[in-house]
């Protein structure tokens, strides 16, 4: 019983960051511009926020300049391939080596090899919700989160609503499939890419915080550990709709919780389990891609992509 | 437009990013209250006007050579083989294993091992995304992408635990036979390694240029579809490029290890690691082999200056992956189109916004 908690527990901890890493991404992903610095951004909202929370301790600033610093990424990321028509995934690997880079640069003029919050206990964000808390089970398993979780298991509701169900979805999923359609109707095609893009910026980065600040009080470089690939492996599966795209991340949550509790019977092959989850995304992804792939050729519709 | 004027906008492509990414490093040297200038005369002079340091800097440039050319191999026929730093880490880590485990062998024919494992290595793991891509039409960017941290993590487990050496005093395999070590060239680091890495790229050269797969990873990159309907089997042509690749990534991993580490240890292709300064060097050599050559010795100069940097001056050589970093950035714009000079093209987006506005 204490093992399932655990597991069902962590499988909420580690789907966080990376259902907000999704819902950011496939706004990006239906406008038709592949966000590969899903990883970059995250890793600087988790290093913008401990740094800033390192030096004031004030929890609202902290959040503000890691979601205003990594929407200038998302401003540069824009500027480069939508409006410059640079190379994306070109520009989004630079940017993935730029926050790594600078995070470093930062951390080896302070002299230290990672930060950690002394002025943060951690137990403090975690929300104890009154009522579903007491209930035996669920309690355990519900309960007990910091904030930027729930506010993630929220976001699906709200990126589905928005996707599908406001004029703004709408033009950037038409922006995606027809870009030449979609400005011959007068809808600014680069204005919702470049929405798409903030918005992905915007959820890395509370993300980041999420990795960082709230669960670990600490950060070290390359924290974010392949997290925004797996974002787009997740995005991929579920061909960019929310609850679905969000089903395959919380899958990934899944992996890792079970890698993590269940790798303390394994002994000198724990090691090992820390694969699985990659491993298994890798799977599904060519499951999923392979099932599409025979109906594109069996119905014979264009080339597969 | 005359060959000529296309050269120039080709190099000038390269050469605007360089100096925008230094410009910015130098303001950020600035910033910390350090001398851009003088940084930046160190790092010229301790890796090219030094012979020694010169030879160096031929030394480190042997293996971004070679993962500058799998890089160039996939990318120009677009597909986006992210995984050369898994198969160069698995590649070395064989052949690390093989050079340590046998022992008494011919020097020459234990080197020759290393390679075939190293290369076979690089293959067996590159084989994965290349049947996923071209049997079930994954995605090969992303599933290199998450292959490569299962690698990482993969390795750390078999050098901290099966392949441990537990006289070393950390985590690390043990050290490879003589036999299969390069030996070096007078006080230099530089070892036979370059001049093999010089043959591998005279071959691709040939390969890309010269030969029918080169024609068909050209065509590949340029129309897909035009080429299917044509006729040829992009699925075959895209395992053969993955395959290739990979042996590329294999063989600069083994001849990294042979040269140069004789041992795997967690940081063993440093940071941000081969593979992904590869890509940096097939982007600034605009995926042509002489291009690659011209800027693998480049960023090796860069490489081996940071070390330097980082023990003549205060500024952290992290400044050099900062570099880096905006050289690609700027890279993935082509700031002088083939038929429109740079003012036109910023004209242009000035035009495209009032008519959005």
């Amino acid at each position: 019983m204490g093992l399932l908690s655990n597991i069902l527990y962590d499988t909420i901890y580690h789907s966080t960051p990376i259902i907000l890493c999704v819902i950011g991404g496939m706004f990006a992903y239906k406008a038709n511009v592949l966000n590969i610095a899903l990883e970059g951004m995250m890793l600087n909202g988790a290093f913008v926020a401990t740094l800033v929370m390192f030096f004031s301790g004030s929890l609202p600033l902290s959040i503000f300049l890691a979601v205003l610093s990594t929407l200038v990424y998302g401003f540069i990321f824009s500027i480069l391939g939508i409006s410059y028509r640079g190379n994306v995934i070109v520009v989004g690997l630079a940017i993935n080596l730029i926050t790594s880079a600078i995070a470093g640069f930062v951390m080896q003029i302070m002299g230290t090899a990672n930060i950690t919050l002394q002025n943060v206990n951690i137990a403090n964000y975690k929300i104890h919700i009154p009522l579903i808390g007491k209930v035996p089970l669920l309690g355990s398993i519900i309960s007990g989160h910091p904030p930027i979780t729930y506010l993630a298991f929220i976001g699906i509701a709200c990126s589905y609503v928005l996707m599908y169900k406001t004029r703004f979805g709408i033009y950037v999923r038409v922006a995606g499939e027809n870009e030449d359609s979609a400005s011959s109707l007068g809808i600014k095609v680069n204005y919702y890419k470049y929405a798409a893009v903030l918005i992905g910026a915007f959820c890395c980065a509370l993300a980041g915080v999420n990795l960082s600040v709230e669960r670990l009080g600490l950060y070290t470089n390359d924290m974010t550990a392949g997290r925004g690939f797996i974002a787009i492996a997740a995005i991929y599966c579920g061909q960019g709709r929310p609850v679905l795209s969000s089903m395959y991340a919380i899958l990934f949550g899944v992996a890792r919780a079970l890698a993590v509790n269940l790798s303390i019977y394994a002994g000198p092959a724990s090691g090992l389990f820390d694969i699985i989850p990659y491993i298994i995304m890798v799977a599904v992804l060519a499951i999923v891609s392979g099932v599409k792939y025979k109906n594109i050729k069996e119905r014979g519709l264009g080339s597969a992509m | 437009m005359s060959k000529e004027k296309q050269l120039i906008k080709s190099i000038l492509n390269s050469i605007l990013p360089i100096l925008l990414a230094f410009i910015i490093g130098g303001i950020v040297i600035a910033g910390i209250g350090e001398n851009p200038l003088s940084t930046y005369w160190i790092l010229l002079e301790k890796s090219f006007l030094t012979s020694t340091g010169f030879m160096n800097t031929l030394h480190y440039a042997s293996p971004l050579i070679i993962t500058g050319l799998a890089i160039a191999v996939t990318f120009k026929a677009n597909l986006y083989n992210m995984g050369v730093e898994g198969q160069l880490l698995l590649g070395g880590f064989f052949a690390g294993i093989c050079g340590a485990y046998i022992h008494n062998m011919n020097p020459l024919l234990h080197k020759l091992i290393c390679f075939a494992v190293g290369i076979l290595c690089g293959m067996l793991f590159a084989l994965i995304p290349a049947i996923l891509k071209a049997k079930c039409g994954v995605n090969e960017m992303v599933v290199t992408l998450m292959l490569n941290y299962a690698m990482a993590k993969l390795l750390e487990f078999l050098s901290t635990g099966v392949f441990r050496d537990l006289s070393s005093g950390y985590v690390a395999t043990p050290t490879i036979a003589e036999g299969a070590m390069f030996s070096r060239f007078g006080r230099s680091r530089l070892t036979m390694f370059f001049f093999i890495a010089i043959v591998v790229l005279i071959i691709m050269y040939i390969v890309m240029k010269k030969s029918k797969l080169g024609y068909e990873l050209t065509a590949l990159g340029m129309n897909p579809e035009f080429s299917e309907a044509v006729g040829m089997n992009t699925g075959k042509k895209t395992i053969v490029l993955m395959l290739l690749s990979g042996a590329l990534a294999g063989l600069a991993g083994a001849g990294f290890m042979m040269s140069e580490q004789f041992k795997y240890t967690l940081s063993f292709s440093g940071t941000p690691g081969l593979g992904w300064d590869g890509m940096l060097i097939a982007l600034l050599g605009g995926h042509s082999p002489i291009g690659i050559l011209i800027a693998a010795v480049f960023y090796s100069a860069l490489k081996t200056g940071s070390d330097n940097i980082n023990m003549y001056t205060n500024v952290p050589k992290e400044i050099v992956a900062l570099i880096q970093g905006l050289i690609i950035l700027f890279l993935a714009v082509k700031f002088i189109s083939d038929n429109r000079d740079i003012f036109a093209r910023f004209k242009k987006v000035g035009k495209d916004k009032k008519e959005a506005a």
